[in-house]
């Protein structure tokens, strides 16, 4: 019979009507990142760092742009970090090269900005305000 | 004596039913379609020549933005064509995660075609039940590599990270969900007189020209070629697996929707058949962190989610590729639009888009 199938579709839509909610109330309610979402800003342990800029190198975007400067027993210091989130494709490949685990996401994904100057930052300044706000 | 003359009528780049920016330039007498002439190049970002610029590993990111709704599928193929040219021996544990994560991208990918097909048919209600799915899978990814679209998972040599647990159970229970969630599908959109009605004998390929346009992947199989990169070439571990290749009989948008729903039940097939039988080792082979492969070319192909997706690699002995050609399915398929749509009215030329189902971000490249 025509018209038999779109009975059953609206069948369909009102069984869902009334059942369960699929989506969440975002603002107020979250859903939990996994453990290797990458998104957000970089978190920079600056005691591990040695500043030898492999992270920067493996960069395929050229997103970081870091300087370091030698003290007078010849140990590097980072001095600046700066990541350009604009530039930036998550693609892992920074925190992958780091072999003393220096590197790691702070998985906020709601990094969207009114100006584009506010994608840039430098992870340097946040790892010693987080150490600052921690004391 | 009223006379009467034909109209161009620009069809995108921002029509919401081309899928991303494709503007085609339809040439119409009255309601029907004459002519219709894709123009391309808005996405165009250069990623074949981006690539010469950088190591072979920073090139797999660029390969996540060629058709990002199966980006898994393009790591894939590059990272193959890569380890051909090195000589690289994957372990067997990330053959099997790859082929895993290739299926659930498949799937992910059909839902954004049976979406988006009937949200140009008018039913913004259907999209949302596909989409709904989508996520499911989308999770899954957000699990095991970190990111829900351009993953950037499969690397050379293997994959980066090994499957947990609660990934394979979670993909299990999507297996599961798999037929509930086609019979639901099966009740909303194939069932749907309209639905029915708007797709059958519209847009016809026929077998002849299906080959003749080059076509390839569910475009070319709903036109009655049992044509299957999987099982033509068995790359991977497809050798080892047991599935079947749907296959159309008419070649028009009715069967191009269908193909697509049987190769939903054939990729659960296939991942199911992966989880029984994953072994344990090492997920990642030895790959040197500056990467440099013999001098040489090597050409790899993949069943993409579109097609047939190959990358043509050159190397020259350095650690960048000297020149990367990919074969993008989605550019190829689109030449058959003009042949979709003359002879159709307008408001079929919408469904013709959809049952091709281009990607902007590969067709332009």
């Amino acid at each position: 019979m025509w018209g038999k199938g779109l009975v059953t579709g609206l069948k369909v839509t009102w069984g869902h009507f009334f059942g369960k909610k699929e989506t969440v109330y975002y603002p107020e309610e979250k859903l939990p990142m996994t453990e290797r979402f990458r998104g957000g800003h970089l978190m920079l342990d600056v005691e591990k760092c040695i500043g030898c800029k492999v992270c920067a190198m493996n960069c395929p975007n050229a997103a970081l742009k870091l300087t370091v400067e030698m003290d007078e027993n010849k140990k590097r210091h980072m001095t600046s970090y700066v990541h350009d989130i604009g530039r930036c494709m998550y693609c892992d490949l920074c925190i992958e090269a780091c072999n003393f685990k220096a590197l790691k996401w702070d998985q906020n994904y709601e990094s969207a900005t009114y100006f584009k100057e506010d994608l840039i930052y430098d992870a340097v300044e946040e790892a010693k305000n987080r150490r600052d706000g921690n004391e | 004596m009223a006379t009467t003359e034909k109209f161009v009528l620009n069809m995108g780049p921002q029509h919401p039913s081309t899928h991303g920016v494709l503007q085609v330039q339809v040439e119409l007498d009255g309601e029907n379609i004459v002519g219709a002439k894709p123009v391309m190049g808005y996405l165009h970002r250069g990623i074949e020549k981006l690539m010469e610029s950088r190591t072979y590993q920073q090139c797999v990111p660029f390969t996540d933005r060629l058709d990002y709704v199966s980006s898994m599928n393009n790591n894939l193929g590059f990272c193959m064509a890569v380890e051909k040219l090195a000589g690289i021996e994957v372990p067997e544990r990330a053959q099997y995660i790859r082929t895993i994560c290739c299926e659930l991208n498949r799937i992910a990918s059909h839902h954004v075609f049976i979406g988006s097909l009937t949200n140009d048919l008018g039913s913004a209600t259907g999209m949302i039940y596909a989409f709904r799915d989508r996520e499911k899978i989308l999770d899954l990814f957000n699990i095991i590599c970190g990111a829900r679209m351009t993953c950037h998972y499969i690397r050379i040599g293997g994959v980066i990270a090994d499957a947990q647990d609660e990934f394979l159970q979670k993909t299990e229970e999507f297996i599961n969900y798999v037929p509930e969630m086609l019979d639901e599908y099966d009740r909303l959109f194939t069932g749907n007189e309209i639905f029915q009605k708007r797709m059958q004998g519209t847009s016809i390929i026929s077998k002849e020209d299906a080959l003749r346009f080059g076509m390839s992947g569910p475009n070319i199989r709903a036109s009655g070629w049992d044509y299957d990169i999987r099982k033509i070439d068995k790359y991977g571990i497809y050798g080892k697996l047991d599935f079947d290749i749907p296959v159309g009989k008419t070649g028009d948008n009715w069967d191009r929707y269908i193909i697509r729903l049987q190769e939903i039940v054939e990729s659960a097939k296939i991942i199911r058949q992966c989880l029984d039988n994953m072994p344990e080792g090492p997920f990642m082979a030895k790959v040197p962190k500056m990467l440099k492969p013999p001098k040489g070319d090597a050409y790899h192909r993949v069943e993409n989610t579109r097609g047939e997706l190959g990358f043509y690699i050159v190397s020259d002995g350095t650690n960048k590729p000297y020149r990367v050609h990919i074969r993008r399915p989605s550019f190829i398929n689109l030449q058959a639009l003009d042949h979709m749509c003359k002879g159709m009215v307008l408001a079929d030329a919408v469904t013709a888009f959809a049952t091709i189902d281009p990607l902007m971000g590969e067709v332009d490249c």
